[in-house]
């Protein structure tokens, strides 16, 4: 119910495009704008907030820590409940962000690592608006930067200038980036993966496996430039790899089937990844507006959310 | 179409340059960044060649352009047959130095020296310049440039022909090194005074002997432009001997009859080497004629001896040496003077006894001592007792030391008008009007003065024939002599003299009149030790000695010279003539002082004077020396030898090239191939610059 009505406010609600998005220097301003305008969406829903948010009480058990108990609510009811709150809204959200050459490409007058840094900060920037801890990690054939999740004043700051740093490095590795963050997170959080994943996919999975054994939600977002979806080049040329600088002669008339095919293949290789491990996987185009992204990241996550809560209810023992 | 430059043609290939260029360019500039390639496979290039197409123009423009600039470095000319144009070559000037010396005498030389300077004038075009200049001692002009250009083309050749037919080979020596200098610099300047343009050549037709003079050349700096060609004539009969004279020193004492000392030289390539060497008479060409006993001389080739040839006893002295057994004979004579003891007489007119060691007639009699050259004999004759005229005839210089009668006084003045020389050196002042009748003017007053201390000579004119022995500051220093007592006289009294030494005082010590022909000298004081140190100096007996001289008493005349030599004519003899060897006379001009006609060897005579004076011109002994001169030591005198052989062969390939470079520079195609590189240059950039501007719209368009 809450995710229909919160369509609809979306519908409503008149959409920054992306272009438009990026001619905004600043990178904080440009995360503001999304989520301000994404925020004034929200307040039409009665809804307010979403999984991180949502107030639980649960009846007392003895072996529960007193100092937990709602006391509040025992004056009003007589019932001892303990207020699940405070303790799982401190979600630690880290973001991934890839860097390298390849993401330094995009044919609609911005690249896809713009689009990229734009994503990240626009979910730091609405994370840390929640009070929730944001941290980052940058790659390209290896680890570049890490900043540990953190709610401070400054941190965010911080976190942006990291982001706007501009594309480097040779080759993607996926492998590097998600080991490390596996031997850096020791709190369970949320791994947020950005990337063009043009990259082969064979370590992948073993490495999310890694994290999401972990007790780690992971989230992916695939980014793909609409050239690269089909292949879109006017005239036959020679086509320089930005990451490897291979030159290729290539007449997009007669590779475009196959590139396409092949294209196809590696997001749903992706994908069926993703969906084997429970990851959630989004496919986003550079020529989408970052709304729709962040709209389909919450839904998804209050969906997990009320999955997680209803097996959080079955099953309490188990959580802190 | 040839070309001057062909290596520039190499330039062309720079064309591969835009080809390159164009295939570089191509791949580069269409180059797209992609994110990955790793979906994509290589598609094949259909469709590259009709892309290429687009700039096959610009292309073509752009190799066009080198090419064209190659061609126009490499200086295109079309060959024309050039017009016979005999005039149009550059005329050439030729100096043609012909060898006259007396080495050219030897069999054969000089008419293959004739047909040579034919040739060289038949070969020479119409609008080449040629002077021909025949030299032994100095080169002079029988054919300047201006008589050659004056002249009719068709008339040069046999003008100079004419002219050197009239020309034989003398008997000077051979100044090879002085005649070259004469031609280069008659060929350095032209006509108007400027350099000639046009290839210069001295063609020098000679026997090229060994004792060729070359020094002249070692002060020159050869003109640059003037090559030497070398026509050499080589005598039939190889091989010289020659005889010369060993000369003496001008100070020797040779006694009269000594042997007289003669060098032999045989040239290297000769095939002789035993001679006779003797005396002979003057009929030298009907046979030797030996006078006394000839001797035999062994000369190995190219060596010289030196023969002691005995003078014979009996009879006239002969003249002449012969060499005898030489096939060459121009020098197998050598002409000798025998050295003659001269006799002269001094006469004295004085008071005092001859060996009274105080009196002047005693120093005199013995500064004049005998000599192997000449015997003085001094004739003391008291002041009255009488004067012989054949005394007074036979004696060039007269001594008066006292005063003598007018008749006597007379006659001296007689033989002073006649050309003697008296010498008036007063014991006192009482003499004075004898000095008075000697020099013809009346009241001439002498005066005694005895200085407190002693006078010196102090002004001397050292340029006087007199004094001129003394002119070396070695020994200029009069001032040891010291005079006791001295006759003072006034110059003003005798008009027309010369004072030729003062004492410290200012007065006259030693005067020069000129009466007549003769010499009046007035020595104011004596040389006896009672007037002063003057006859026990070192300077008494020079200048006794130079006043006999300047009287013409003894004549210190060389008897020895080369052909072509200026004989000094001896002073004081006054000859009238000169009788030549030949037996011809050449008459001499009165006062002359030397004379230039020795162009023969032999014995000559001068006549007419106050004696016959004797002389012999021989040979220069270099010109024995016929041995052929190597080019190389011309070569080391900095003259550019030319090669007969490759002259010709250059001619043929420097006159295409020369044909070559005048076609190119009359035609200067290369004019129009720089404008064409230009234009295409022009028209390329224009179509660059609108199909860049066209690329650009294009991708305008299609990233709207």
């Amino acid at each position: 119910m809450v995710a229909t009505s919160a369509t609809t406010a979306l519908a409503s609600a008149k959409l920054i495009d992306p272009q438009a998005l990026m001619t905004i220097r600043s990178l904080e301003l440009r995360a503001r704008a999304v989520v301000e305008g994404f925020w004034s969406g929200m307040h039409r829903s009665p809804y307010h907030g979403f999984s991180v948010e949502f107030t639980e009480y649960r009846q007392y058990t003895p072996g529960d820590d007193p100092r937990y108990l709602d006391w509040r609510v025992f004056a009003r009811s007589d019932r001892y409940f303990i207020k699940k709150y405070e303790d799982e809204t401190n979600l630690r959200v880290h973001l991934l962000v890839d860097q390298s050459r390849s993401m330094d490409y995009g044919s609609r007058g911005y690249t896809k690592l713009a689009y990229a840094a734009t994503l990240a900060s626009t979910l730091a920037y609405f994370l840390h608006l929640q009070g929730d801890a944001v941290g980052l990690l940058t790659f390209d054939e290896k680890v570049r930067e890490y900043l540990p999740a953190r709610h401070r004043a400054g941190h965010l700051r911080q976190l942006m200038l990291s982001l706007e740093r501009p594309a480097s490095g040779q080759a993607t590795d996926l492998v590097a980036p998600l080991e490390r963050i596996t031997a850096l997170i020791r709190k369970r959080g949320l791994v947020a993966l950005i990337s063009d994943f043009l990259a082969p996919l064979d370590r992948l999975e073993k490495n999310l496996i890694a994290i999401t054994a972990g007790g780690h939600e992971v989230v992916v977002f695939h980014l793909a430039d609409p050239a690269e979806l089909n292949l879109g080049l006017g005239a036959a040329t020679m086509l320089q790899d930005v990451e490897s600088a291979r030159t290729l002669y290539i007449d997009p008339a007669v590779a475009r089937p196959g590139y396409t095919q092949k294209f196809e293949a590696h997001a749903a290789a992706l994908q069926a990844i993703c969906r084997k491990l429970g990851v959630s996987y989004h496919r986003l185009v550079t020529s989408d507006p970052l709304e729709l992204a962040l709209f389909g990241f919450l839904q998804e996550r209050m969906r997990r959310g009320r999955q997680f809560r209803r097996a959080g209810s079955a099953g309490e023992g188990g959580r802190a | 179409m040839n070309f001057l430059t062909p290596l520039f043609l190499l330039g062309g290939l720079a064309i591969a340059g835009p080809i390159l260029y164009h295939l570089v360019r191509r791949t580069t500039r269409e180059r797209l960044p992609f994110s990955s390639l790793m979906f994509l496979v290589p598609s094949p290039p259909k469709l590259s060649s009709r892309k290429r197409v687009e700039h096959w123009l610009l292309l073509l423009l752009r190799c066009a352009a080198l090419a064209l600039l190659a061609l126009g470095f490499a200086r295109p000319f079309l060959r024309q047959t050039p017009i016979v144009d005999p005039t149009s070559a550059q005329p050439k000037r030729i100096a043609l130095l012909i060898d006259t010396s007396a080495s050219m005498r030897r069999d054969g030389l000089w008419a293959a020296a004739r047909s040579r300077v034919e040739d060289v004038l038949r070969r020479a075009g119409p609008s080449d310049q040629v002077a021909l200049y025949p030299f032994d001692r100095q080169a002079t002009a029988l054919v300047s440039f201006e008589d050659w250009n004056r002249a009719a083309p068709g008339e040069r050749v046999s003008l100079a022909l004419g002219r050197l037919g009239a020309v034989n080979p003398g008997w000077s020596g051979t100044h090879l090194g002085a005649a070259l200098v004469t031609a280069a610099e008659a060929l350095g300047e032209n006509e108007d005074g400027r350099a000639a343009p046009g290839p210069r050549q001295i063609v020098l037709v000679s026997d090229l002997q060994a004792g060729s003079r070359l020094e002249a050349l070692q002060a020159y700096e050869w003109p640059k432009g003037i090559e030497l060609l070398l026509e050499p004539v080589a005598a039939r009969p190889p091989g010289n001997a020659g005889v010369q004279l060993v000369a003496d020193g001008p100070d020797s004492t040779r006694a009269v009859d000594a042997p007289v000392r003669v060098r032999v030289s045989n040239s290297a390539d000769a095939t002789r080497e035993k001679f006779q060497l003797g005396w002979t008479a003057e009929s030298a060409a009907a046979g030797p004629g030996w006078i006394g006993a000839p001797i035999d001389a062994y000369v190995p080739p190219g060596q010289s001896r030196v023969f002691a040839l005995p003078v014979p006893k009996s009879g006239p002295v002969p003249d002449r040496i012969r060499l005898e057994g030489d096939e060459v004979a121009f020098d197998n004579v050598a002409y000798v003077i025998p050295p003659v003891q001269q006799r002269a007489r001094v006469l004295w007119i004085g008071a005092d006894v001859a060996e009274d060691a105080r009196q002047p007639l005693f120093f005199l009699r013995r500064a004049f001592a005998e000599t192997p050259r000449v015997s003085v004999q001094v004739l003391a004759n008291a002041p009255d007792a009488p004067l012989s005229p054949e005394d007074l005839a036979a004696s060039p210089l007269a001594f008066v030391t006292d005063a003598i009668p007018a008749a006597k006084a007379a006659a001296l003045r007689a033989a002073l008008e006649a050309g003697r020389t008296v010498v008036f050196a007063p014991r006192s002042a009482a003499a004075a009007p004898t000095l008075g009748q000697l020099a013809g003017r009346e009241g001439v007053a002498l005066a005694e003065v005895k200085p407190s201390n002693y006078a010196m000579l102090a002004e001397i004119d050292f340029q006087h024939p007199l004094f001129a022995p003394f002119a070396d500051p070695r020994f200029s220093d009069f001032t040891k002599i010291h005079f006791w007592q001295y006759r003072r006289l006034d110059p003003a009294a005798l008009p027309g003299s010369r004072v030729i030494a003062r004492f410290d005082s200012g007065a006259p010590a030693l005067l020069e009149l000129a009466v007549g022909q003769g010499r009046l000298y007035v020595l104011a004081s004596g040389w006896h030790p009672d007037d002063s140190q003057l006859g026990v100096s070192s300077k008494f007996v020079p200048l006794v000695w130079s006043l006999l001289e300047q009287s013409g008493g003894v004549a210190s005349f060389a008897t020895q010279y080369a052909v072509g030599d200026r004989i000094v004519l001896p002073a004081g003899l006054n000859p009238a003539s000169v009788a030549l060897p030949g037996g011809a006379t050449s008459p001499l001009a009165s006062g002359a002082g030397d004379f230039a006609g020795a162009d023969q060897p032999g014995v000559y005579s001068l006549s007419g004077g106050l004696r016959p004076q004797r002389f012999a011109v021989n040979l220069d002994a270099n010109e024995s020396r016929t041995a052929p001169l190597s080019s190389d030591d011309l070569e080391q005198m900095g003259v550019p030898i030319a090669r007969p052989g490759t002259e010709v062969a250059a001619t043929a390939e420097s006159k295409t090239l020369l044909q070559g470079v005048e076609a190119e520079g009359r035609q200067k195609l290369w004019r129009w191939f720089i404008v064409a590189t230009l234009a295409v240059l022009l028209f390329e950039t224009a179509l660059a610059g609108w199909t860049a501007r066209r690329a650009a719209l294009r991708t305008e368009e299609v990233a709207t």
